[in-house]
């Protein structure tokens, strides 16, 4: 007993030292700031929230609804270091944000979760001022247009008044082709506040930002608009039809009528914030299609799917190591295109080196509505053998949509030297601040499908229960209330035993006659007389509510006239009678014959009858 | 009476053998699901989930279809569906929190504890509503018993009392249920967005629009063409059309 107590608690302390000792938690932290901490209403402010760790990847930040602001994603700048197998990574995720009302507004913490622990960023307040200086309003060329658009401008349709354009620059790409989506919204009525941006939804494309959204003034039959560009870079997935469904606009405009195109305050109008009652319109846009074209047949061997337009980089640091230590080779991929999607080349075949995994870091820009950027691939590879090693070419290969054309770019061999080390190979891992490598996530996505035939046994138990008849649950009430009336009848019994006795005193005197005649037929009248006797007695007490020790049959007479009046002179005289009989029977049961005995069976039997009827009077 | 209790308690206790799917079917399903047919797997999960209304893993199944096929909405739906079924399943647990993450909502409101979060949704509705009921007859089974044999009472005093207080609590969970997320609730699944109208016609302005996907309470499902629905994030309520959104 003693040597189990020990053994549990040596085992409780080793638990509790296996969890001390288990892996430190990966380091993660995100902090936001912006670039100003005032904006004018017509403006956009930059926020960046940056997501540093140390591992190869961080998560994205996810950014909360913010109802105040419209948010564009401007691209992502990501800095990576591996010095002696330690990752440290820092990612500026940059977003543009346009305010929608002016005041004080609230930009929430910023959550980024890292698969066990949410980290978040501190709340950002932001004044939102109107605007200092508003566009000045064309001037008209000639008084005859004045009229004749004033005259445009006031009859204008409701649906004409505030609209929205969905318009691609090409109607056919190739997957991963960028394609520039603009979504313009128009109006020409008044707003109070700037409108809410409810981006589209894609099919067969992914898509990126491509802020700031642009404003500016057209007339279009002779009607002055204000016009909203919100530019999307899109990129197709595969072969086969592709769409852009409708993007909406929320917005708040003023109840009053149009606003003439020739006030000097024309442009101001669109700001006029907060003034007057607002009332809500809703528009979308329509929906674009486009097709996204097969890419053509003769891909070199090395093309994995980018297309764009790239060039190709690579390094090696340091050039000069010994056996055992680790080197660094980085490629480089610069240009225009979807750089997300893009993988790392397929490393040539190194028999002289031990080749780690690869981690990519990625910059993203947005100039001039272009995507493009850089991605850098990092592979770690250690030396096998000392001497002049080489690296092969390294080759990487994209298609060109300008040209129509694929393109395979290649650099390299790289030449390195390896000295010769201390004779051990050492190993080498991608760490947490030097503890052993976790796993590094590269993508997400659902759970596969069950194959799990059975349903658990408690929900279709419970199912079934739960859709039992109502009226089953009434059941156990019926049972609750039955027991309460048993319990009180019980009660009541032993609080009032002479009723009962009183009530039951006919049925087990015709017991005891079954019981003497058999006594009869097995030819034993003393004791057929005995039980009818005793019989007797215990009748009359139940029926006069005297005790049977104290009865006489003067005193059962008395009791009985008294309790029931009505019974007769008869009935009584029977009494007596058959009591004598019964007693002289039951003091000298010797004199007791057959015939006797049933006499008195079939005198006591009319009695009770007799009797019975008489109480019932 | 005898005659309509028996084939009841007949088929609550065959509860485990009834209900088994053919596995070689099901695994035809997955086979097609596994070789991209996401649309014929999808229909042969939803027959398995007609012929097994309490099976959470043909629900699972097809919201995990309707999520290969682009369709956030529906896949909510399904899981939402297998989720009040079976609350403890990991793997429904997991695809529901990624399908409403990646619709830009979360399964775990911030702020809330997962363990707090996982217990509170540790018995289904149909497992809260059938332990009531249970707790209902034994508590009312014992109070007779108390009643009848009072030579038992003390013996029957800690479990009757046990039994009450049981029932009390599996009755406060359900109530603290009725306003989970996922109770009375419905999932936009009209292809990109729904109006919110402030009235149930179309003559009410639309003043906002709920993007497919977006998990609503409905509040009141009388008319016979708009429900209508709370967001209680936002704090609005509309009326939306039923061919727009369905229950969980």
């Amino acid at each position: 007993m003693r040597y189990t107590f020990r053994l549990y608690i040596g085992l409780i302390i080793a638990s509790l030292v296996l969890l001390a000792a288990g892996p430190a938690a990966a380091f993660l932290s995100i902090s936001a700031e912006t670039d100003r901490e005032s904006v004018e209403i017509n403006d956009s402010l930059n926020l960046i929230v940056t997501v540093s760790g140390d591992s190869a990847s961080v998560p994205e930040p996810n950014l909360p609804q913010m109802n105040n602001f419209n948010i564009y994603s401007s691209g992502r700048s990501q800095n990576i270091s591996i010095v002696n197998g330690k990752i440290t990574t820092s990612v500026a995720f940059t977003y543009i944000l346009s305010p929608r009302f002016i005041g004080k507004q609230k930009i929430p913490p910023i959550p980024v979760f890292d698969g066990k622990e949410k980290y978040v960023t501190r709340e950002i307040e932001i004044t939102v001022v109107k605007a200092a200086s508003t566009a000045q309003a064309p001037q008209p060329q000639t008084a005859q247009k004045t009229r004749a658009a004033a005259g445009a401008q006031t009859s204008l349709k409701p649906e004409d008044a505030i609209y929205m354009t969905a318009e691609t620059d090409k109607k056919a790409a190739y997957p991963n082709e960028q394609v520039n989506l603009t979504i313009r919204f128009y109006t020409a009525v008044s707003l109070t506040s700037n409108p809410q941006y409810i981006p589209p939804q894609f099919k067969n494309l992914i898509a990126e930002d491509l802020p700031p959204a642009r404003n500016g003034e057209t007339v279009i039959k002779g009607v002055r608009y204000y016009h909203t560009d919100i530019k999307t870079a899109i990129f197709g997935i595969e072969e086969g039809p592709a769409a852009v469904n409708p993007a909406t606009i929320i917005a708040q405009v003023h109840k009053e009528s149009a606003i003439d195109p020739f006030d000097p305050n024309f442009f101001q109008k669109f700001f006029s914030l907060g003034a007057g009652e607002g009332e809500t319109r809703q528009i979308q846009s329509p929906t674009a299609s486009l097709r996204i074209l097969p890419l053509p047949e003769g891909a070199p061997a090395s093309f994995k799917g980018s297309v764009g337009n790239f060039s190709l980089s690579a390094d090696i640091s340091p050039k000069e190591v010994k056996t055992g230590e680790a080197l660094n080779l980085s490629i480089t991929i610069t240009g225009k295109g979807n750089l997300k999607t893009i993988t790392a080349p397929t490393p040539p075949d190194m028999p002289d080196f031990k080749v780690y995994n690869t981690i990519s870091s990625l910059d993203i820009s947005k100039e001039n509505d272009v995507i493009g950027g850089k991605k850098v691939f990092t592979t770690v590879l250690i030396p096998r053998t000392a001497g002049r090693l080489t690296i092969p070419k390294i080759k990487f290969s994209f298609f060109d949509p300008e040209a129509k054309a694929y393109r395979e770019l290649s650099c390299g061999p790289f030449e390195i030297t390896v000295g010769k080390g201390d004779g051990e190979e050492k190993t080498f891992s991608f760490t947490h601040g030097g503890q052993a490598a976790g796993i590094t996530p590269l993508s997400s996505d659902i759970r596969y499908v069950s194959d799990r035939a059975k349903p658990p046994i408690t929900g279709t138990f419970a199912g079934r229960v739960s859709t039992l008849p109502v009226w089953i649950n009434f059941f156990p009430v019926a049972a609750v209330l039955l027991s309460l009336w048993l319990a009180r009848l019980n009660d009541f019994r032993l609080k009032n035993p002479m009723l009962f006795r009183f009530r039951k005193a006919h049925g087990e005197a015709r017991a005891d006659i079954a019981g003497a005649a058999e006594k009869l037929k097995t030819a034993q009248p003393e004791e057929a007389a005995s039980i009818l006797y005793d019989s007797l007695l215990a009748y009359l007490s139940d029926k006069s509510g005297y005790k049977v020790s104290g009865l006489t049959m003067k005193r059962a007479r008395v009791l009985l006239k008294e309790k029931f009046p009505q019974a007769g002179e008869h009935s009584l005289a029977e009494i007596t009678d058959l009591w004598e009989r019964l007693e002289a029977l039951h003091f000298s049961p010797a004199g007791a014959t057959p015939e006797e005995g049933k006499y008195l069976l079939e005198k006591y039997t009319a009695l009770l009858d007799l009797l019975e009827k008489d109480f019932k009077k | 009476m005898k005659k309509t209790i028996l084939p009841l308690l007949f088929a609550l206790f065959s509860a485990g053998s009834a209900g088994a799917y053919d596995r070689s079917v099901l695994a035809e399903y997955n086979d097609l699901y596994k070789s991209g047919s996401y649309q014929s797997a999808l229909e042969g999960y939803k027959e398995i989930a007609v012929k097994e209304p309490y099976n959470p893993y043909a629900f699972y199944n097809a919201g995990n279809a309707y999520f290969r096929m682009n369709k956030p909405g529906l896949a909510i739906l399904y899981y939402g569906k297998a989720f009040r079924l079976d609350p403890r399943d990991s793997d429904i647990r997991t695809n529901l929190d990624f399908a409403m993450r990646h619709t830009g909502q979360i399964l775990v409101p911030e702020g809330l504890p997962k363990t707090l979060h996982y217990l509170y949704y540790f018995f289904s509705d149909l497992e809260l509503r059938a332990a009531a009921t249970s707790l209902w007859w034994l508590a009312c089974l014992l109070f007779s018993l108390y009643t009848l044999k009072s030579g038992l009472r003390d013996k029957l005093r800690g479990t009757l009392l046990a039994s009450v207080l049981a029932l009390v609590g599996a009755l406060m969970w359900i109530t603290a249920r009725s306003s989970s997320a996922f109770e009375n609730a419905a999932v936009i699944t009209a292809e990109g967005s729904a109006q919110l109208l402030s009235g149930p016609g179309e003559t009410f302005k639309a003043y906002a629009t709920l993007p497919e996907a977006r998990l609503v309470k409905i509040l009141d499902d009388t008319d016979d063409i708009y429900y209508e629905v709370g967001i209680p994030r936002e704090g609005i309520k509309g009326w939306i059309k039923k061919t727009a959104a369905e229950k969980i």
